[in-house]
C-alpha cells in the first residue's frame, strides 16, 4: 500500500481505538452466540427506534469531528477532500469496530440526496446543510413516489405553485417515503408545469421537514416495522433559493438522485445481511440444523454462494471504474438486481433448511430471526426501481433495444 | 485508463481482428468437418505473427512472459470466434501443467517448441467415466527395468488428442497418480477421434498398450499436480465461455433491434428486452468472476482456487443461457443447421460439463472454501 494510504488507514485505526471497541470477526461466528438479528428493516418499538437513531447520530457527529464523516467531500464544505479509494479503505477499518448502525442517515441522506444537493443546489444551501448533513444532525429523505407515480415517476402531481413574493406554494402526497419520521429535511419533486410534456414540468425542491404544512404519517410495511411513510405537503411555503436545478429542469436533479440510489442500494455492506451471505456463516448454520450431509442443500448452497462471490468480484471491477472519477451509471442497475436477487435466495435457501423452524419460534438461537431477512425481501425487487425497470434500463441504455412504444402523448418511465 | 489496460485493449483488439480474417464461421463449418480440425497455416501464423502460443511462456523457454490475464483476454477471443485450434489443449492444459509440475527438465525440453508453435500437446487425464479427478485413474505406469517406464490405460475426452505431438498422461504408480510425456509417435500408442456434441472441439480417445514414456515432476505428485491445473483449466475456459457468451448477446440483441414482427422491432417487447436484460447480467457476471480469478491467479493471490471455482461455476451458467435464449430470440432460425446459433450451443453445453460439471465444481467450491 501506497505510504498515503497507510498514513490515513493508522490514523483511521488510532481514531476507531479511541471511540470504538473492536468487533468480534462476524464471519467466525461461534453458533448461539451474540446478537442473531437479521433485519435489514427495523422493525423497533418506538421508544427502541429512537435510541437507535440518537446512537446512530451520535456516531456520525464523533466520525465527523474526527475528520472521517465525509471523506470525499469537498473542503469548502466540510469534507475532507480526500478520493473514493479512501473512504473504501476507511469502511474496510471501521468494519473492524462495533460501531451504531448508521443507515438511518447513511442510505438514503448521504447515499443519495447529499450528492444531488452538492451537484445541483446554490451554495448558500450546500453550506446550510450538507455539513449539517454529514454531521449528522439533518437526516434527509428521498420525497419522489407518490400513489400515482412510483415506477412512472415523471408522473408526479404534487404541485408547486410560484407566488408574487418569489416563494413557491407546495401541495400533494408523496407515500413509502423511508425515514421521513425522522428527518430535517427532504427533496422533493413537483409539477411546476403542468402542460409541459410530463418530464420537462418537474421542479426539485430541498424542503425542510419543519415546514407548517408538512405531516408524516407513519405506514406500516409487511415486516411489522414502519420505516416509511406518507408525507403530506399542504400549502408548504418554500423560498426559491430552496430550488435545486433549473425551473421545470427538476428532472435531471432526479436522474442524479436515482444513479446513486442504484450505488447504495446495489452495494452490500456490512452488518448481518452480509454476515447472512457469507460462507461460512452459511456453513454453520447448515452443521447446527444437522442438514450437512444433504447433497440437494449443498448443490444449492454452493450455486448459491458462486452468485454472492461472482457479485463481490462485479461489483469490485464497478468500484474501480467509481474510484477513476466515473458517475454510476445504468450498468449499476445490474448491481442492483443482483443485490436483490442474491439475498431473496440466501433468505429462501436458508428457509429450507431450517424447514419448520422458520414457521414458529421455537427460542432457538439464529433460527425463527431469520424471518426477518425473509420478510425484507420483497421489497429488494422494488424499492429503489423494480426489477423489470432495472431490466427497461439495461436493455434500453445499455444493449440500445428499443423503446416501449409510446402510447400516450409523453411516456417516460422512471430511469 | 492505465497502460496495462491500454495493451490489454491492443492485444484484444489484434486478436479479434487476426480471428475475423481467418476463423469465419464459414472457416469454423469447414474445420469442424475435416481433419485435422484445424488448419495448420492458420495455427501457424496465430503462433508467428501474434505468439498466442508464446505469450504465457516464461521468457527462459523461449515465451513473452505474460500471465492469466493476457491469456484470458485471447480466450474471450477464441471462445467468441469457435476458433478451431489447439490453443486451448496445447497452450491453457499441457502447457500450464508443465509449468505446474515443477519439473525444470521437462519445461526445457517441451516449452520451447510448444512457445515457437512447431508443437502441439495434449492433456490426457479422463477415463471412460469422464472424470478429472486424478485420484479415480485407472492407467499404470511400470518402471521397464532399464530405467524407463511405459504407461498401459486407455484414456477418453482427449482434447486434441489426436493430431498432438506431445501427450501428458496421468497414470498410476506405487506412489499413486504421477504424470507422463509420451511421444506422439511412440509404439503402442494409438488414438481414434471421439464423435462430440461440439465438433469444434476435437477429442479422443487414446490407447496405450506399454507405451514408452518419460515421468515429469515427482513420482506420486500427479494429484497435486493436476489440482493445480484444474484451478487453472477452470479459469482458462471460463474465460473461453465468457467470450462466446458475450457473442451469443451481441448476436441476440443485433437481431432484437432489427427484426420486425406486428410491426415493431422484436426488441421492443418487454418479454425479449427482459430476455436479453438477463443475458446481460449473467455475461457481465462471467467476465467479472472470470478476470478477477486470472488477476489473482497471476498475483498468486491465495485467494485463486476459490475465484476459480466460482469463475468456472458462474461463466458455465452463463454460456449455457445466453446460448439457449439465443435461439429463442432467434425463433425458427435459430433452430436451423445453417444459423450458428447451434454452434454455440453445443459448445456452451460441453464446455459446461468438460471438467466435470455441476456437481463436481459445486463440490470443489465448497472444498475450497473449506466448508
Ligand atoms: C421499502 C421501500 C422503501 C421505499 N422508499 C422510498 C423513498 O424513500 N422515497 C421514494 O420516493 N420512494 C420510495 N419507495 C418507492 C419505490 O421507489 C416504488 O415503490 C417503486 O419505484 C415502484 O413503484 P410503485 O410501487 O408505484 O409500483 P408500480 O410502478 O405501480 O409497479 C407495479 C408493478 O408494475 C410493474 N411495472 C410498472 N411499470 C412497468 C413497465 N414500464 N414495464 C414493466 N413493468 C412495469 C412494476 O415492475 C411492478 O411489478 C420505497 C419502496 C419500498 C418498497
Amino acid at each position: 500500500m501506497e505510504q498515503d494510504m497507510q498514513d490515513f488507514a493508522d490514523e483511521a485505526r488510532r481514531f476507531l481505538n479511541a471511540h470504538a471497541t473492536k468487533a468480534p470477526d462476524r464471519a467466525a461466528l461461534t453458533w448461539g452466540v451474540g446478537d442473531d438479528s437479521t433485519a435489514y428493516f427495523s422493525s423497533l418499538p418506538p421508544e427502541q427506534e429512537h435510541e437507535q437513531v440518537r446512537r446512530a447520530r451520535e456516531w456520525q457527529r464523533i466520525r465527523y469531528e474526527n475528520g472521517f464523516g465525509w471523506i470525499t467531500g469537498p473542503v469548502e464544505y466540510g469534507g475532507r477532500g480526500l478520493t473514493f479509494v479512501h473512504d473504501l479503505l476507511y469502511d474496510a477499518v471501521e468494519s473492524e469496530y462495533e460501531v451504531a448502525d448508521t443507515g438511518v442517515i447513511g442510505v438514503v441522506g448521504l447515499g443519495m440526496i447529499g450528492p444531488t444537493i452538492l451537484a445541483h443546489a446554490q451554495p448558500h444551501l450546500k453550506d446550510r446543510w450538507l455539513p449539517a448533513m454529514y454531521r449528522g444532525d439533518a437526516i434527509a429523505c428521498q420525497l419522489f413516489s407518490e400513489p400515482g407515480a412510483g415506477s412512472d415517476l415523471a408522473s408526479v402531481s404534487t404541485r408547486a405553485v410560484r407566488q408574487d413574493d418569489g416563494d413557491w406554494l407546495l401541495n400533494g402526497q408523496k407515500v413509502w417515503t423511508s425515514v421521513a419520521q425522522h428527518s430535517g429535511i427532504g427533496l422533493a419533486l413537483t409539477r411546476t408545469d403542468p402542460d409541459a410534456p410530463k418530464h420537462r414540468g418537474i421542479t426539485a425542491f430541498l424542503v425542510p421537514m419543519d415546514t407548517p404544512g408538512v405531516e408524516v404519517r407513519p405506514l406500516r410495511q409487511m415486516t411489522g416495522g414502519t420505516d416509511f411513510n406518507e408525507v403530506f405537503l399542504t400549502d408548504v411555503r418554500i423560498p426559491d433559493d430552496h430550488r435545486l436545478g433549473e425551473v421545470d429542469g427538476g428532472w435531471t436533479v432526479a436522474l442524479t438522485t436515482l444513479m446513486n440510489e442504484r450505488a447504495t442500494v446495489g452495494s452490500e455492506g456490512a452488518g448481518p445481511v452480509a454476515a447472512a451471505l457469507s460462507p461460512d456463516h452459511l456453513s454453520a448454520l447448515m452443521r447446527a440444523t444437522w442438514t450437512w450431509d444433504d447433497r440437494a442443500l449443498r448443490a444449492r448452497l454452493a450455486e448459491l454462494l458462486v452468485d454472492v462471490l461472482a457479485t463481490r468480484h462485479l461489483n469490485a471491477r464497478a468500484l474501480q471504474g467509481l474510484r477513476a472519477g466515473v458517475a454510476p451509471g445504468p450498468e449499476m442497475s445490474v448491481s442492483k438486481l443482483l443485490h436483490g436477487q442474491n439475498l431473496t435466495r440466501a433468505a429462501h435457501f436458508v428457509s429450507e433448511v431450517l424447514g419448520p423452524r422458520i414457521i414458529a419460534d421455537t427460542g432457538q438461537w439464529g433460527t425463527y430471526a431469520w424471518t426477518e431477512l425473509l420478510l425484507a425481501t420483497p421489497a429488494l425487487r422494488i424499492l429503489g426501481g423494480t426489477e423489470e425497470i432495472m431490466k427497461n434500463i439495461l436493455a434500453e441504455r445499455v444493449l440500445g433495444l428499443p423503446r416501449e412504444p409510446v402510447t400516450t402523448a409523453a411516456k417516460e418511465v422512471r430511469p | 485508463m492505465t497502460a496495462e489496460e491500454h495493451e490489454l485493449r491492443e492485444l484484444r483488439s489484434s486478436v479479434r481482428e487476426f480471428l475475423e480474417t481467418k476463423s469465419s464461421e464459414e472457416a469454423v463449418r469447414k474445420l469442424m468437418e475435416s481433419e485435422p480440425r484445424f488448419d495448420p497455416a492458420v495455427w501457424a501464423q496465430a503462433c508467428g505473427q501474434l505468439r498466442l502460443a508464446a505469450l504465457a511462456l516464461p521468457e527462459e523457454y523461449g515465451g513473452d512472459g505474460f500471465g492469466m490475464v493476457e491469456l484470458g483476454v485471447v480466450l474471450e477471443e477464441t471462445g467468441r470466434a469457435l476458433f478451431c485450434s489447439p490453443f486451448f489443449a496445447t497452450v491453457v492444459l499441457a502447457a500450464q501443467t508443465l509449468l505446474a509440475s515443477g519439473d525444470a527438465r521437462a519445461c526445457a525440453r517441451h516449452l520451447p517448441g510448444i512457445a515457437a508453435g512447431r508443437t502441439t500437446a495434449a492433456l490426457a487425464v479422463a477415463e471412460d467415466d469422464g472424470s478429472w479427478d486424478p485420484a479415480l485413474v485407472s492407467a499404470r505406469a511400470l518402471p521397464d527395468g532399464d530405467g524407463g517406464w511405459t504407461v498401459r490405460g486407455r484414456k477418453s475426452f482427449v482434447v486434441d488428442g489426436t493430431t498432438a505431438d506431445l501427450v501428458l498422461v496421468v497414470a498410476r504408480t506405487v506412489a499413486g497418480p504421477s504424470l507422463f510425456a509420451v511421444d506422439r509417435e511412440a509404439t503402442g500408442l494409438t488414438a481414434e477421434p471421439m464423435d462430440t456434441l461440439d465438433a469444434t472441439r476435437a477429442m479422443a480417445r487414446l490407447t496405450f498398450d506399454a507405451v514408452p514414456a518419460t515421468p515429469v515432476g515427482a513420482d506420486g505428485a500427479g494429484g497435486r499436480v493436476m489440482a493445480k491445473v484444474l484451478d487453472i483449466a477452470s479459469v482458462g475456459l471460463a474465460a473461453e465461455q465468457a467470450g462466446g457468451a458475450r457473442r451469443c448477446l451481441d448476436t441476440s440483441t443485433e437481431y432484437a433491434r432489427t427484426r420486425h414482427q406486428f410491426g415493431r422491432p422484436i426488441g421492443s417487447f418487454q418479454a425479449v428486452k427482459h430476455k436479453c436484460a438477463d443475458m446481460l447480467v449473467q455475461v457481465e457476471l462471467a467476465e467479472a468472476s472470470s478476470r478477477e480469478a486470472a488477476r489473482l491467479a497471476a498475483e498468486h493471490d491465495p485467494a485463486f482456487p476459490v475465484a476459480a471455482a466460482v469463475a468456472h461455476a458462474c461463466a458455465s451458467r452463463a454460456y449455457l443461457y445466453a446460448a439457449t435464449e439465443n435461439i429463442q430470440v432467434h425463433g425458427g432460425i435459430g433452430f436451423t443447421w445453417e444459423h450458428p446459433a447451434h454452434l454455440y450451443f453445443r459448445r456452451a453445453k460441453s464446455s459446461q460439463l468438460l471438467l466435470g460439471g455441476p456437481a463436481v465444481y459445486h463440490e470443489r467450491l465448497l472444498d475450497r472454501l473449506g466448508i
